[in-house]
């Protein structure tokens, strides 16, 4: 069977740098595999999910998700693709309700000049009540603290119905009960419709519980891709060997 | 003689009604879209373009649109492609487009400050066409149901383009398409306030509204009933106090804008915020 996600030997460069963010990156993800991406900070990890999902341009390298390949194909692809940036916060007083931004993760499904309808209103509804937090559906964004917008960006990745989640940091922010529940829900999702999961985190506890394969990154290159017993004795070797290793 | 009055009055108003609408409408993508510095320069480059029309005697209108657009196309692309900062943009092209439009006007030595370089400059609602009107009519229709049509991606790019993005929105040509329409509105609108101010009917209603409503769709009927109620009261103020229309507008506008600002209750819960 063809993986669902395929890197081959991917570098991505930032405008106006010289040092690629990710470099000859070679990654294989079969359908519903939950891959947890661990690292220090800069080590490419946001680099490697916008990459997959195309909003940043590889600059070498063959991308393919669903069988579509993201440099020619992009938007279908992220048609497909239920993301969770990192760290997104949207500002008090800004003009959009919960459910308005929970709807919007179907905007590229439903499609240019058409509109979302009671259906789409329903599932982003249903995204928002898995989350506990239907009843925030018609208050202001801005209002909610930083945990309930992680949840509502967490919500609008579900109601797009995807075939893919990448999720960026998503438990950064939550309170103490919703870190349990959240990861939880999370992989009772990524079991229950097959979804291909990676999800960028800090918190290595979580990995080891909830999942059989980890990438630890460092420096834009994968440097560990193991199970979490192994790629936590990795880790446990310090940051600056990472560096080391990666370097070479 | 007296009818001629009305007949001027009631066109001078309905182009008010029509072009305070318009940037009312146009002005809330401008401001949400982070679009202000292309808006502002395109402003310029129809003014520049306004005044290579009475230079070389062709219709103003046509040169300022031409003008506005290649601003746009131009702006638009070379901003994305190069990632330049809006204030790049705005101190490259204001200078530019400035000294275009004065050495445009002086291509022709015996127009000096003729009305037309002066309806250029500050606007000339009264010389309104009933050609003027039916244009800009068509373009309120135009501008309403592209708005209707692409609502939703709009509406998401307002929100964040990035997450619009990742949402499988193509946003490029739906920004570009904005871009292009503010410079249409621009060119129509130059005759009430003309192209040195006609940037504060642009920007000014709609980020008076976003001081109050948390409603994006509530902004969005607001901003241009806002745009029409300054145009109308600039244009009542400048016929009792004798001034020009143009000026008065823009008065009106960043009054309207400042009490707003002194009112916002998002204002003081941003202050009340930082403070604790």
């Amino acid at each position: 069977m063809d993986p669902i996600i395929r890197l081959e030997g991917v570098s991505t460069i930032y405008e106006g740098e010289r040092r690629p963010a990710l470099r000859d990156v070679n990654l294989n993800l079969e359908r519903g595999e939950l891959v947890y991406v661990v690292g220090p900070n800069a080590s490419g990890k946001t680099t490697l999910l916008e990459t997959i999902n195309g909003l940043l341009p590889a600059s070498k390298g063959k991308i393919s998700v669903c069988g579509l390949d993201v440099q020619t194909q992009g938007r279908a692809v992220r048609c497909e693709i239920g993301y969770v940036p990192q760290d997104f916060m949207v500002e008090p007083g800004e003009p959009y309700t919960v459910l308005d931004v929970a709807l919007m993760g179907r905007y590229g499904k439903i499609g240019l000049l058409h509109r979302p309808d009671e259906k789409d209103r329903e599932k982003a509804m249903d995204a928002l009540r898995l989350l506990d937090i239907d009843g925030l559906a018609e208050r202001p964004m801005g209002k909610l603290s930083g945990g309930q917008q992680q949840k509502v960006m967490i919500a609008r990745a579900i109601a797009k119905e995807p075939k893919v989640f990448l999720l960026d940091e998503p438990f950064s922010n939550l309170d103490p009960e919703s870190r349990t529940r959240i990861p939880e829900l999370i992989a009772h999702l990524h079991e229950e419709k097959a979804l291909t999961t990676i999800i960028v985190t800090h918190d290595i506890r979580k990995m080891l519980r909830q999942c059989r394969r980890v990438v630890v990154m460092s420096n834009g290159r994968i440097l560990v891709d193991e199970t979490p017993e192994k790629a936590l004795v990795t880790l446990q070797s310090g940051s600056d060997t990472l560096l080391m290793e990666a370097n070479q | 003689m007296i009818w001629l009055e009305i007949g001027i009055i009631q066109r001078a108003l309905l182009g008010c009604v029509l072009a305070g609408f318009l940037t009312g409408l146009i002005g809330v993508f401008v401001v949400r879209m982070r679009l202000s510095a292309i808006g502002y320069s395109m402003s310029h480059g129809a003014f520049a373009g306004a005044a290579l029309g009475v230079a070389i005697s062709a219709n103003p209108l046509l040169t300022a649109m031409l003008f506005a657009s290649a601003t746009a196309f131009l702006i638009g692309p070379v901003a994305d492609k190069a990632r330049l900062h809006a204030d790049t943009i705005t101190s490259i092209a204001f200078p530019l487009n400035m000294a275009l439009a004065f050495a445009f006007l002086t291509l022709s030595p015996e127009i000096g400050l003729s009305s037309q370089v002066a309806s250029v400059l500050w606007g000339s609602i009264i010389s309104m066409t009933n050609n003027d009107v039916v244009y800009m009519i068509t373009l309120c229709a135009a501008t309403l149901a592209i708005t209707h049509l692409i609502w939703k991606e709009l509406f998401a790019i307002m929100f964040n383009r990035k997450l619009a993005e990742a949402d499988g929105i193509n946003t490029r040509p739906i920004i570009y398409l904005i871009i292009f329409l503010a410079g249409v509105v621009v060119t129509f609108s130059l005759k009430l306030v003309g192209g040195l101010l006609i940037y504060a009917l642009l920007f000014n209603p709609a980020s008076s509204v976003l001081q109050f409503l948390e409603d994006m769709r509530k902004v969005m009927i607001v901003s241009p009933l806002i745009g029409v109620a300054t145009s109308v009261s600039g244009l009542m103020v400048s016929l009792f106090l004798d001034l020009p229309v143009g000026s008065c507008i823009v008065l009106v506008s960043t009054a309207i804008f400042a009490v707003s600002v002194l009112l916002s209750p998002k204002r003081r819960r941003k202050m009340e915020n930082e403070r604790r």
